[in-house]
């Protein structure tokens, strides 16, 4: 029983990472992942940084977050509208897997590109602006977590009926853009009023900022544990739901 | 012992809101054997397929795929099928080689089973030599050929296919057809879902029928078209044929109905002796020279359109993806009588 039960996982991981390859292999290039996991950050980042005096070095964990927000979670919107158009997704779902196998590896598709994307600003910012890397596990867990978590939110998204990647982005960004606003992103949260750090808090990016900005040698607000709980629990709810609203599709097929 | 179905559909019913797609339908699929799955637009096929397949859950009823049930043990249900569907869902941007190893990775086969196996397949589809290019450039044969090869990767013992030749050349329909015999004289169960009557009624051991959710007959295409003696018909040519000839013909005992079809009469009887009888002795009596007589059974299209009921306003509703089918085309035919 309990080699079945092992091989059965062991089995269920090897598929989801096969998919994950796969989806790494054909979407990492294609025009919505590129302009919404890299142009779009990257052009935020070059706006904000305009009309800013602070030093390139204390923006660099800025570029890191957005890059990993909007990277990790820009894959699940574009592989999975796409692959339902073109009938592959039903591949996955005739095939001897569980659902959520299938989703952990479009997952782990995200996780990968965002990390992938939000190195660059890590080797930018020290080998070109001295920015500092003064605990870099925390800057491992930073970009796990949130990666992990933004995938998620973008495979959670994906579950919306849809056949083109603008279907799905579209309410995306009606949730992506306003969280930078609420994130410290761009004010820092000590200068927020009481009521808006509360609802900061709420947000996972908001945790993604401070726990960079940490790993950078920079204060954080909330603390890194509070950082990296809340980030925690969001992976896990968006993951639950994002498997919870496929199921449910599923069901109404 | 008996021998266990290959599938076996009890009850098997969805429904969408309000809408019954599929209404307690039950059917068995012996090992072995070519399955034909036939019916209008609408009626049903492609959400039986899909239930079928572990694709969409049924609202009731149950399938079990060699002895596993669908819903409770998909895994071991979907380790037993491969998956043809009416749209060639290839990965374009891999190449032939990599579709096919990532489908072996699906069904978790080793790296030397599912290479060995890929060469195999890619060498018995005419495409090895292609094997590295992309799918993208491919005809759309060849992808249906790569799309086929891929629902064979895991060696399963049954091949669902859905429309496996609407839309391709003829070469490409007659590999196809010819490959589907070979695997099931190798032993592959073949369910066949097809609108292509004359496909069905040549490749197919029994076929059911489904009508708006429902299967209104399983049986052999022979013993189906025995069914219907009223739709037996002669088909006549004469060297010169007067324009009342059809109203003529129809005063005959026993003819039902006559069609004109080109430059023949099409005369539907249950009595054939007795209108080739009537008909020697009127062609005499006018001075009429015959150039053709042919006794025509029903055929598997005519069991369709009456089982179904297709009436030319469906017909035109339904006109489909490539055109109006054969059945369509036939009843507008009738139309214009």
């Amino acid at each position: 029983m309990m080699n079945k039960h092992s091989s059965h996982y062991g089995r269920e991981i090897r598929v989801a990472w096969a998919i994950a390859v796969k989806d790494m292999r054909t979407y990492y290039t294609k025009p919505p992942s590129l302009m919404f996991g890299i142009l779009f950050p990257f052009s935020l980042f070059l706006s904000f940084s305009i009309g800013t005096k602070a030093p390139p070095a204390e923006q660099i964990p800025i570029l890191i977050s957005q890059t990993v927000f909007f990277a990790s979670s820009s894959i699940g919107p574009v592989v999975i509208p796409t692959e339902r158009a073109n009938q592959t997704f039903d591949r996955f779902l005739t095939s001897p897997v569980s659902l959520f196998s299938i989703l952990i590896g479009k997952t782990l598709a995200g996780i990968i590109y965002g990390v992938g994307i939000s190195a660059i600003p890590v080797l930018v910012g020290i080998v070109f602006f001295g920015s500092q890397l003064v605990d870099l596990a925390a800057l491992s867990v930073c970009f796990l977590l949130s990666s992990l978590a933004f995938s998620a939110l973008g495979i959670m998204f994906a579950s919306i009926p849809g056949q083109t990647p603008g279907q799905v982005m579209m309410p995306l960004n009606f949730v992506r853009i306003p969280l930078l606003f609420i994130s410290g992103v761009y004010t820092p949260i000590r200068d927020l009023p009481i009521l808006m750090q509360a609802v900061s808090m709420l947000s996972p990016l908001t945790h993604t900022v401070e726990l960079a900005r940490y790993a950078s040698g920079g204060e954080t607000f909330f603390g890194p544990i509070l950082n990296i709980t809340i980030l925690a629990i969001y992976a896990a709810a968006f993951l639950f739901m994002g498997v919870h609203f496929h199921i449910m599709n599923q069901r109404k097929e | 012992m008996p021998q266990e179905s290959a599938i076996e559909v009890s009850n098997l019913t969805k429904y969408y809101g309000d809408l019954c797609a599929v209404d307690h339908i039950n059917f068995e699929v012996e090992k072995g054997e070519i399955f034909g799955f036939l019916g209008p637009n609408g009626a049903g096929k492609t959400t039986t397929i899909r239930m079928l397949t572990g694709i969409s859950m049924p609202t009731e009823g149950t399938a079990t795929i060699m002895g596993c049930n669908i819903q409770r043990h998909p895994i071991e249900a979907k380790e037993q099928m491969g998956i043809v569907p009416d749209v060639s869902n290839v990965y374009n941007e891999l190449s032939a080689w990599d579709n096919l190893i990532f489908t072996g990775k699906l069904y978790d086969m080793s790296k030397m089973g599912r290479e060995s196996r890929a060469d195999e397949l890619l060498k018995m589809f005419g495409l090895y030599e292609r094997r590295k290019e992309k799918v993208q450039g491919f005809s759309r044969g060849m992808k249906r050929r790569i799309c086929i090869a891929m629902a064979l990767m895991n060696r399963s013992g049954i091949l669902f296919l859905d429309e496996p030749t609407s839309g391709l050349d003829v070469q490409s329909v007659l590999i196809i057809r010819d490959l589907i015999r070979k695997l099931n004289h190798n032993g592959l169960t073949i369910f066949l879902t097809t609108h292509n009557i004359d496909e069905a009624s040549q490749m197919c051991d029994r076929v059911a029928i489904i009508n708006q959710g429902k299967i209104v007959a399983i049986d052999t295409p022979e013993k189906l078209k025995r069914t219907l003696e009223s739709l037996q018909s002669i088909e006549v040519a004469f060297e010169a044929a007067p324009p009342n000839a059809s109203k003529e013909l129809e005063k005959l005992p026993e003819v039902s109905e006559v069609l004109k079809e080109g430059d023949k009469l099409r005369l539907f009887t249950r009595d054939v002796p007795t209108v080739l009888d009537s008909l020697w002795k009127y062609s005499q009596y006018n001075n009429l020279k015959l150039i053709t007589v042919n006794t025509v059974g029903p055929s598997l299209e005519d069991v369709f359109v009456k089982l179904t009921g297709i009436k030319p306003a469906t017909a035109e509703g339904e006109s489909g993806k490539s055109g109006p089918s054969k059945v369509q085309e036939m009843v507008h035919g009738r139309k214009k009588q």
